[in-house]
């Protein structure tokens, strides 16, 4: 009964590029509900790490499961999409298309083609969309052309299809490296709330340590392809922090 | 190493650009200078030409002539283009391979469609067009056949490289959140790839109806037609009047496509 309360069980996974080693060996228990901020140097494997979890990577050696089930078992994107949602930085977003359109490509993987080329003229299941840009703020954007918007406001368009979406855990790459700190903070403390209030689970990297500490519960640093400390947030002490960044090669 | 084989790319060139002028200067030894090769009454016949263009034969006859003329080129063109789009669209996707499912089927697909694209426009509109005519007559289907297979070619293809060559985040990001294939073509390929679609579509539309002109020559009736008629009878007064409509023609469309551009890009 444990195992069902875990979303990811990694055991000894790894991964390497040609002679490069990404992730050596890697271990890993995600509990469901879990926010977990994933920090480490550049080139630590931090994306790679993800790109596992989301199962569009696979690993050389090793075991995922993913809610107790082998990753191979998730073959098909449209079962995979009920699982993981994925938020990367602001370029996912088909800037040509209204708002209205992107949030409601969170509803493709349950709409069959028909239904999905009648949206594109009228809008199906607009109340959802319109609920999802409410509690991202951006409800008077909803027909505006998405390249119009603020690089802040597509990654709250990125967040409301998420919500439209409904996966059970949500992986996010760098999510606001490209924004200013205050519009930084702003989609962080939005997209941890709403992962709480859904009762998700949250995985994201992060460059910033203080941002880690303020907004997740567990952090877990990576060097070199390895764990170099999995910490509640709390437990993170500056020694740890300036240790793990420290630019002296390990052994 | 690098600014070895940059200088060594200007040598290249250089070279090049010598051997092409020796070519041009050994072709011109090629050619008989002599007084026949001017043809004799020429010059009287280009002054005749070039004085008829300040009077162009503007009577109401040759006028509303004209204008049946141009309105059944420009038809051609439109009906030609029309089925070119939808041919283009069809092939280019397939020959894009976006809609494949595995590498393998993709490939096949890519291959087999750009096959048939390429065939379409390796042939010109005017060599189709005589097959058109000698196989189903001098109708007007005969003419839009020969301009919509060779366009559908070129469209498609170009469709095919558009849709290519779309950024591959917001697919991924489509992809991620559950959409098949054909999702990700209406959600995706087609919305980033549209604007660049119809404007070099607009731009071969003007290339159609020059051909349209030409192809009427085969025959098939137009303003090209009315032009041929017109030298026939060594009447370049007439030949201006069709000219300067054809010109007019693809100088509105000319202008209505920078509109259509124009909006696009806002
Ligand atoms: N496609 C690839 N081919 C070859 N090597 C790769 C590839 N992707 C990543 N790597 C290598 O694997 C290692 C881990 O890369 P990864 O992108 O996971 O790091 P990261 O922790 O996300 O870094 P950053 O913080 O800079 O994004 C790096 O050394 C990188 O050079
Ligand atoms: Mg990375």
């Amino acid at each position: 009964m444990q195992q069902l309360n875990n979303i990811f069980e990694l055991n000894n996974i790894s991964k390497v590029y040609e002679r490069k080693i990404a992730i050596s060996s890697l271990s890993l228990t995600i509990k469901k509900g879990e926010l977990v901020a994933l920090i480490g140097p550049s080139g630590a494997g931090k994306t790679t790490l993800l790109n596992i979890l989301a199962n569009v990577l696979k690993s050389e050696s090793g075991q995922l499961l993913i809610s107790g089930v082998l990753s191979d078992k998730y073959n098909s994107g449209k079962k995979l999409a009920k699982k993981i949602g994925i938020i990367r930085q602001q370029f996912d977003l088909v800037g040509q298309l209204p708002v209205v359109h992107n949030v409601l490509a969170g509803r493709l993987v349950e709409w069959g083609f028909l239904k999905s080329l009648l949206s594109l003229i009228f809008p199906q299941e607009k109340e959802l969309a319109k609920k999802a840009l409410d509690r991202v703020g951006l409800l008077d954007k909803i027909y505006e052309k998405t390249s119009n918007l603020s690089g802040g406001e597509q990654q709250r368009v990125a967040m409301a299809r998420l919500l439209v979406q409904k996966p059970e855990v949500i992986l996010a790459d760098e999510p606001v490296s490209a924004l200013d700190p205050a519009r930084a903070e702003d989609i962080l403390s939005m997209l941890t709330k709403l992962v709480r209030e859904e009762n998700e689970t949250l995985i994201t990297v992060l460059h910033s340590v203080e941002y880690a500490k303020k907004y997740f519960d567990r952090i877990i640093a990576m060097r070199e392809g390895k764990v170099y400390f999995d910490l509640p947030a709390e437990k993170v002490t500056d020694k740890l922090l300036s240790d793990l960044y420290d630019l002296k090669e390990l052994n | 190493m690098n600014k070895i084989s940059h200088s060594f790319d200007i040598h290249k060139k250089t070279i090049l650009t010598l051997l092409l002028i020796l070519a041009f200067i050994w072709s011109l030894f090629s050619v008989n200078w002599g007084p026949e090769l001017v043809h004799t009454g020429g010059k009287a016949t280009l002054a005749q030409i070039f004085e008829s263009l300040f009077h162009p034969q503007l009577s109401s006859e040759i006028i509303n002539l004209a204008l049946i003329a141009t309105w059944r080129t420009l038809s051609y063109a439109v009906a030609g283009m029309t089925l070119a789009i939808i041919i283009a669209i069809l092939f280019g996707v397939l020959a894009s391979g976006v809609l494949a499912k595995s590498e393998l089927s993709r490939r096949f697909s890519k291959g087999v469609f750009r096959g048939i694209l390429g065939f379409m426009r390796a042939i010109h509109e005017l060599i189709w067009a005589w097959l058109f005519v000698a196989s189903i007559g001098l109708t007007p289907y005969a003419a839009i056949f020969a301009l919509a297979i060779p366009y559908g070619g070129i469209l498609g293809r170009i469709f095919a490289d558009i849709i290519n060559d779309v950024p591959k985040e917001p697919i991924e990001a489509l992809y991620s959140a559950g959409a098949s294939r054909i999702q990700l073509l209406f959600y995706g390929y087609l919305p980033m790839a549209a604007s660049d679609m119809i404007s070099y579509t607009m731009y071969r539309f003007e290339c159609a109806v020059r051909s349209s002109t030409v192809m009427s020559f085969v025959g098939l009736g137009g303003i090209g037609f009315q032009i041929q008629l017109a030298l026939q009878d060594l009447n370049y007064n007439q030949v201006w009047t069709y000219m300067f409509f054809l010109i007019i023609l693809v100088v509105l469309i000319d202008l209505w496509s920078n509109i259509l551009r124009k909006r696009l890009v806002e």
